[in-house]
């Protein structure tokens, strides 16, 4: 890969992703790269790229954004916030609801981890809610959607009592049970796009996805994320997330790391 | 400060070496029994906050001797994590009936360990 491949990379990330690629990942873009030229029957990944500098796809374009996005995730990942939302959360604003229903969305929920952690906590408390998981990524959705994890990945953040709960083995893998994989709606998105409807959410997690965002993008996320959440609604990011400078919309909730809330100014303004 | 112990009970050599340099990390001091009785020994004389334990052994079972631990006055206070090949769920839930806090399945890595670890509260 040369150095003007990796430019127009970072610029390809940058602009349809948001992606802030920073210039020590050319030796990782190779890497990741290759399996995607060698599914798409390209004979290198200089050979890939040439073709879709000279001839934009919009096929090969997003294979390759979605190989360079950070899809690490782990269930229940940094754990507290998990925590917060089911024994807090769910109980203090299903109160508040028609028939105690919560509205939740997990915004960039790569392969799911995020969205069924949600799911879990929500159906061992009987709370009443509705989860939409979105990613950028399709063949993330598609991991999501089918359920099925290693058991590397069931074993990072997962109790083993919710293990044995919710999942069955299906061969050398694990299997979302039904009932939870009820419980969550996937759905590829991209966070730059204007939301489709006008459905607005009761809890936002929107977690370790800014920080790989692209400055000059940050604000317009953060501006339709706290559009899309109801003014007593709260949002989660990663425990290393901050908004400082990023906007006035919301303040952080002290002694509940990486949850924010809408400021009073912030408040109803399209009422 | 209090030194915090882990007891590393598996047959296998190779398996408490990478265990071992694992719950170092984690800034545990470890110790190592290669059956269960060896572990029961250890147990009687001095409590782990710790167990990793295997389920396959010579000489006496991890299931084996964490039933026995359970009995021992004190048995209850160290957190057991088992740590096995066996993965069906059938064997998992009874090794958390006989008293295991937590199940770890082989293979395992450092995200994970630190992640039981996690669950049972000791990091």
């Amino acid at each position: 890969m040369t150095q003007d491949d990796f430019d127009r990379l970072q610029t390809l990330l940058a602009s349809r992703a948001g992606f802030r690629l920073t210039r020590d990942r050319i030796h990782l873009a190779e890497h990741r790269l290759a399996p995607v030229a060698r599914r798409e029957s390209f004979d290198s990944v200089d050979a890939m790229l040439a073709s879709l500098w000279a001839k934009p796809v919009a096929s090969l374009g997003w294979a390759v954004i979605e190989a360079m996005l950070n899809a690490e995730t782990w269930f229940r990942r940094d754990r507290a916030p998990f925590d917060t939302f089911a024994r807090e959360l769910l109980p203090a604003i299903g109160r508040v609801r028609p028939e105690g229903r919560v509205r939740v969305w997990s915004a960039g929920c790569s392969s799911g981890q995020e969205a069924y952690s949600l799911a879990i906590g929500a159906l061992d408390a009987g709370a009443n809610v509705e989860i939409t998981a979105t990613d950028l990524s399709q063949r993330a959705i598609d991991k999501a959607r089918a359920g099925l994890f290693s058991g590397f990945e069931v074993q990072r953040g997962l109790p083993t009592p919710s293990l044995l709960r919710w999942f069955q083995p299906s061969e050398d893998q694990w299997a979302v049970r039904p009932e939870l994989a009820a419980a969550v709606r996937f759905a590829r998105a991209n966070l730059l796009d204007e939301p489709a409807g006008d459905q607005k959410f009761d809890v936002i997690f929107c977690r370790h996805v800014l920080n790989d965002m692209d400055a000059a993008r940050r604000g317009g996320v953060i501006e339709s994320l706290e559009r899309r959440l109801v003014d007593d609604g709260c949002l989660f990011l990663g425990p290393d997330e901050r908004l400082d400078g990023d906007t006035v919309a919301f303040r952080p909730v002290t002694g509940r790391r990486g949850l924010f809330v809408k400021t009073p100014s912030a408040l109803s303004r399209a009422a | 400060m209090d030194v915090r112990t882990c007891l590393i009970v598996d047959d296998s050599r190779i398996i408490r070496k990478v265990a071992r340099r694992i719950v170092e990390g984690l800034g545990f001091e470890v110790d190592e029994a290669a059956d269960g009785a060896e572990a029961l020994a250890y147990c009687a004389s001095a409590m782990p906050e710790i167990v990793l334990l295997d389920w396959n052994m010579p000489v006496m079972d991890g299931l084996t001797f964490l039933r026995r631990l359970r009995e021992q006055t004190g048995g209850d206070r160290p957190k057991v994590l088992f740590c096995t090949i066996e993965t069906a769920p059938e064997r998992i839930a009874e090794a958390l009936a006989a008293g295991a806090d937590e199940y770890v399945m082989k293979p395992f890595d450092g995200e994970i360990l630190q992640s039981k670890f996690a669950e049972v509260g000791a990091v």
